[in-house]
């Protein structure tokens, strides 16, 4: 019985809301001035004016408890070996989205580019599918020849790519859809059997 | 800057010193160029010099850091030391100041920002599908030879016998004052993209208690993921019972990352859930590629975060907000094309 310790409150401390230790943590430092009391001597004036208002909501109190105390720290300080290692990874962040940003451009300048010839090769032809130099060499004759309206073919295709109805009224919105990983495209497994 | 001190003391030991390195830099120096060895004793030497004609495997072959350590600490020489040693300044002086506050990017920067920590979805879509969709959409050709249309100059001088002419400013543009943005065809290197997100809340009921404007403030916080920041008003509106420089406006600016999570959020998860909810008015738009919407209190209250956590905000403080979407377009038109592909609709009568 002699040797028998008391019981560690260690636990208690950690977990129980009565057992409140008294310093506030660091993060808090900066309440502590605004949570002390404003009268140093008599509490009676406080009372009375306690009485009288309405009470505050308890939690328009947490809300502002939490929107003013400071939970910026302070400036992250790296020895020689951290702060190289942060440089390098960062270098390489940066390096990675540069080569990122310029494969998609490129990409994008490689479809425009793809457009453009495109339209450019259906601008050119007349109603058989045939340019200038095609007719040339396979010896048919020109559209002004053979009459006013084949002249009228020509480039009939790109004047309707050209058109623009209806593309500023937006997007479908079976198309507006941000591209998930799931659900799956065929999302239900049927066939499944325990 | 703190990785100058790192560098500079790395150089320092990277540049070699001892009777060893040195045989080899004499072997291997100017061998590639006919400069005599009487003119290279005259010159100091340097850095930049040492690496001019070894060749690398050579230079792998001779790098050994440990003999070197082992060399400087026999001479008394220390390393320089570990622990930080740098204080960015408080103030920024200027750029003629010798003491620069260090990049942004360092961490020990009062800017510094952590992350990227995720790879948003709607980012993502973009790049992959909405970006080349809306090139091909508003594709318009130029045969060889021919250009978009130029507009001539907007800002017209003046013409006329009066004396008070010469030199005067321009004239404005015409049919108002506001210099409206040029559109120029949209190519591979001018697709509108998201710039940014403004969430805007004006609470009428901060007049008379803050606790509007603090509980605003937590739950522009909570939906937005940005600190939120109270503006006070200009001047007094006696119609809104507003004195001057009275706090009554929360806003959040989003860029990056919480831009992208909170409009995904948005067309996902909020706005499908709003009854009635008929879409942005065509309206919208200030002409120059900027969107708004407004969401009312019940609409913020629908946001995943509030609706978790419902009990915490008084239900009647509750803000509502406007949404203004910037995007880089020069154009509503081109912003609403936009905004419909990330899948928010549009209803009414568009006006650019």
């Amino acid at each position: 019985m002699a040797g028998m310790k008391a019981p560690s409150t260690a636990l208690l401390r950690a977990f129980s809301p009565l057992w409140r230790p008294q310093a506030l943590p660091w993060t808090a430092r900066g309440c502590v001035l605004q949570q002390q009391q404003a009268a140093p001597f008599s509490s009676t004036q406080r009372m009375e004016k306690k009485g009288r208002g309405a009470k505050t909501d308890m939690r328009i109190t947490l809300i502002r408890y939490h929107l003013q105390h400071p939970l910026t720290p302070r400036p992250l300080r790296f020895s020689r070996t951290r702060a190289l290692r942060h440089w390098t990874i960062h270098r390489a962040w940066r390096l990675y989205q540069r080569k990122l940003a310029e494969k998609r451009t490129l990409e994008l300048e490689r479809q425009y580019n793809s457009m453009a010839e495109a339209c450019e090769a259906l601008r050119l032809i007349d109603s058989n599918g045939l340019n200038a130099q095609d007719r040339e060499r396979l010896g048919v004759p020109e559209p002004e020849m053979t009459g006013a309206k084949s002249d009228k073919d020509t480039g009939r295709l790109y004047r309707i790519a050209m058109r623009k109805d209806g593309i500023f009224n937006g997007a479908p919105i079976e198309y507006a859809k941000i591209q998930t990983e799931t659900p799956s495209k065929d999302g239900w497994n049927h066939g499944w059997t325990k | 800057m703190a990785l100058a001190d790192v560098t500079t003391a790395f150089l320092r030991r990277v540049r070699p010193t001892g009777p060893a390195v040195f045989n080899l830099q004499s072997t291997c120096r100017y061998a590639s160029s006919n400069t005599s060895p009487a003119d290279a004793a005259d010159l100091s030497s340097s850095p930049f010099q040492d690496s001019s004609a070894c060749t690398p495997s050579e230079k792998i072959t001779a790098f050994d850091p440990a003999a070197r350590a082992r060399a400087l600490r026999k001479r008394g020489g220390r390393l320089p030391p570990s622990r930080y040693q740098y204080r960015p300044p408080r103030y920024d002086r200027g750029p003629l100041h010798p003491h620069q506050p260090p990049p942004p990017s360092d961490p020990a920067s009062r800017l510094f920002e952590a992350g990227p920590f995720s790879l948003p979805r709607l980012e993502q879509t973009y790049h992959d599908t909405l970006a080349s969709d809306f090139m091909t959409l508003s594709y318009t050709h130029f045969p060889p030879g021919e250009s978009a249309h130029q507009k001539g100059a907007r800002l017209r001088p003046w013409e006329g016998e009066s004396p008070y002419y010469a030199n005067r400013a321009l004239r404005g543009p015409r049919g108002g004052d506001v210099l409206r943005l040029l559109r120029k065809p949209i190519t591979f290197n001018n697709i509108p993209q998201l710039q940014g997100i403004t969430v805007h809340s004006m609470v009428k009921g901060a007049v008379e208690d803050s606790a509007h404007l603090h509980v605003a403030g937590m739950v522009l916080q909570a939906i937005t993921n940005v600190r939120a920041e109270a503006h006070a008003t200009r001047k007094a509106v006696a119609a809104f019972g507003v004195r001057k420089d009275q706090h009554v406006s929360v806003t959040c600016d989003l860029k990056g990352e919480d831009m992208y999570h909170f409009l995904s959020k948005c067309v996902d998860v909020v706005l499908p859930k709003i009854k009635d909810w008929k879409g942005v008015k065509g309206s919208s738009g200030d002409s120059s590629g900027n969107i708004a919407f407004g969401l009312t209190s019940e609409d913020v209250a629908l946001f995943p975060e509030i609706e978790v956590n419902y009990d915490m905000y008084p239900p009647k403080m509750i803000p509502g907000c406007h949404v203004i979407v910037h995007t880089t377009a020069r154009d509503d038109r081109d912003a609403r094309l936009l905004l419909s592909q990330i899948g928010l609709p549009f209803y009414g009568k568009f006006i650019n």
